[in-house]
């Protein structure tokens, strides 16, 4: 009988995004959910201390490196425990005001690293999206289900998900992965997977990856469609597919992705998610 | 005119069940805060209490969980808001989701943004507010009132056109305010000012009422000045915190979401005894605090202190060296 790993799936995720936030990037926490709060102090305290963070909702930029974090993760986007890191704060509308890219055009999201020298904040190289439905094209639905102004179960509403034009890298991130949710064609769209922006002529990118408790999808297909980038330790491709709703290819960039390592486990724990919200 | 018949400022002090007069069936009224903190709870409660109906209800661009009490409450024929619910507490607000499946209220689909351009509109008198965001989703078809056109500047890209979006009144729930109305937000101030901004009248509840004198050290901070209404209702956010003074209060919220689930699943029962014993129950604000106990609201306080090393974070947020 195989031992359970030593790591929770919110964990997986959360070493994840850490990984993929590299110092000096820009970041905006969006909505609250544990797994992308924790994500987000991780790469402050470990590998990104000039992380330019947007922790929650109401606009407070954060830096936490070398920062105690006290009483556990924030619980919601407006906990006022999100102020004992802050550094600045904004008024809500006014996030929106920190969204023309660097240079107003679209060189920044081809060619981020002409922009490594810059200080300021600008929305955003990264922002996670969580779903009800994800599609084959990356799109998202927070809508509801049902269809033609109908809706077999209402979902929450859209919140910004589809104002956030200027992002470079949006994470969609589901935190169950089934055929309900892994779908050929959402049922409503609030907001387009990245075929849709780029035809939109939007600045940013758009999603640029699907994360779930068993793996990751990136964009690469034909037509910018989703093709397996990963399997989560633990899981297999057999069992992704099982889940999924639309077809299952693997990305010409499939890699092995490595457990939480000692170092990044003992950060998250002892460090970051101190109340074990993720265990 | 001799010095004694100066007229003298206007004083707009007022009761919860005051402000809650003001307001008849069918007006359209906006509901400050986010998510689980700052908003105006007495007068939501005393809404309820009266009974008043048909009305379209604003909320926040991360409404909570007040506007699903309005909505459960059968006071909200229209709602505008791009999210209700309380995040880990209730992805989806209960009462919300129930009244939208049945077609109960009707929902002017937008997103955050989208409801901040509308707002802006009616703030500066326009008409409408152009925004790209949203072009090429569910929102405009869902949403007849937005417009997506061409831009005029020739380079094809599409746009929404936002109507102007006003109310009637506007209600919030600021740190302290002054007899004139001139409150100020302690901690964050949400989109509270936009909001008040696009509403015809505005009515602040308080967890201070202070002095003029207190307003003019930090005119700065003056986030929402010549309020038509100042209710002081310490602890008047509860069961949702208020920066600077409080916590949430999870077990309330907790009962509230479990009462609501149950109204969503067709049983009625719970969400009365809800309204019954919190909202119609209590004859006022103080007795609702009456009810929740001076335990747990100390408690409140104490855990809201215990991160931000005391109350009123101004000017006491924590270095971090806890």
């Amino acid at each position: 009988m195989s031992q359970p790993p030593a790591w929770s799936w919110k964990e997986m995720m959360a070493v994840f995004f850490a990984r993929q936030i590299r110092d000096g990037d820009t970041l905006c926490s969006g909505a609250h959910t544990e797994i992308s709060f924790c994500a987000a102090m991780l790469a402050q305290k470990s590998h990104a201390p000039n992380l330019r963070l947007q922790l929650g909702g109401t606009g407070f930029l954060c830096n936490l490196a070398g920062r105690p974090v006290s009483g556990g993760v924030p619980k919601t986007s407006v906990d006022y425990r999100i102020a004992q890191w802050a550094e600045g704060y904004f008024d809500h509308p006014e996030t929106f005001l920190f969204y023309g890219p660097p240079g107003g055009g679209r060189r920044y999201y081809t060619d981020r690293d002409a922009y490594a020298d810059h200080n300021g904040y600008f929305f955003a190289d990264h922002f996670f999206v969580g779903g009800l439905q994800v599609d084959y094209h990356g799109n998202v639905n927070l809508i509801g289900l049902g269809g033609d102004g109908t809706f077999t179960m209402r979902g929450p509403g859209s919140v910004g998900i589809g104002d956030v034009i200027t992002v470079r890298n949006m994470f969609v991130f589901m935190t169950a992965h089934d055929r309900r949710r892994f779908v050929e064609r959402v049922d409503y769209i609030s907001t387009m997977g990245p075929s849709g922006w780029r035809e939109k002529q939007f600045p940013g990118n758009g999603p640029q990856w699907i994360v779930s408790p068993l793996g990751v999808f990136d964009f690469t297909g034909e037509g910018m469609t989703a093709r397996l980038r990963a399997v989560f330790p633990g899981h297999t491709e057999a069992e992704i597919t099982e889940a999924t709703g639309f077809p299952v290819h693997r990305s010409e960039l499939f890699e092995q992705i490595p457990p939480p390592d000692a170092g990044e486990l003992s950060l998250l724990r002892d460090e970051v998610d101190v109340t074990g919200v993720l265990r | 005119m001799t010095a004694d018949a100066a007229p003298a400022r206007k004083e707009v002090v007022a009761t919860a069940a005051e402000a809650a007069a003001r307001i008849s069936d069918g007006m359209t009224i906006i509901i400050g805060g986010f998510v689980t903190a700052n908003h105006p709870m007495p007068v939501v409660r005393e809404l309820i209490k009266r009974g008043v109906g048909d009305l379209t209800v604003i909320g926040s661009a991360t409404a909570g969980l007040e506007i699903d009490l309005l909505i459960g409450a059968g006071c909200v024929r229209k709602l505008i808001a791009p999210y209700v619910g309380a995040e880990l507490y209730a992805p989806i607000g209960n009462c919300f989701r129930a009244a939208a499946e049945r077609k109960q209220i009707e929902v002017w689909e937008c997103s955050e943004y989208i409801l901040y351009a509308g707002l802006q509109a009616r703030a500066m008198g326009q008409e409408f507010m152009a925004w790209r965001g949203g072009v090429g989703t569910s929102i405009p078809e869902l949403n007849k009132d937005l417009v997506v056109f061409e831009s005029p500047l020739g380079d094809g890209k599409e746009y929404l056109a936002v109507p102007a979006i006003g109310a009637d009144w506007g209600f919030f729930h600021v740190g302290w305010a002054d007899v004139y109305g001139n409150a100020q937000h302690v901690g964050a101030r949400f989109g509270d000012r936009v909001l008040a901004r696009a509403a015809d009248r505005v009515a602040v509840c308080a967890e201070r009422l202070v002095p003029n004198s207190y307003i003019r050290r930090n005119p700065v901070m003056t986030s929402i000045p010549y309020a038509d209404l100042v209710v002081e209702a310490p602890f008047g956010s509860h069961p949702y915190a208020a920066h600077g003074f409080y916590a949430e209060d999870a077990e309330h919220i907790q009962a509230y979401v479990a009462a609501s689930a149950a109204y969503r699943k067709g049983d009625q029962g719970a969400f009365r005894g809800y309204l019954d014993e919190w909202v119609t129950g209590p004859a006022d604000h103080d007795a609702y605090l009456e009810q929740v106990g001076i335990r747990r609201l100390l408690q409140l306080e104490r855990e809201y202190s215990a991160v931000s090393l005391g109350r009123h974070a101004p000017e006491g947020w924590p270095d971090g060296q806890l």
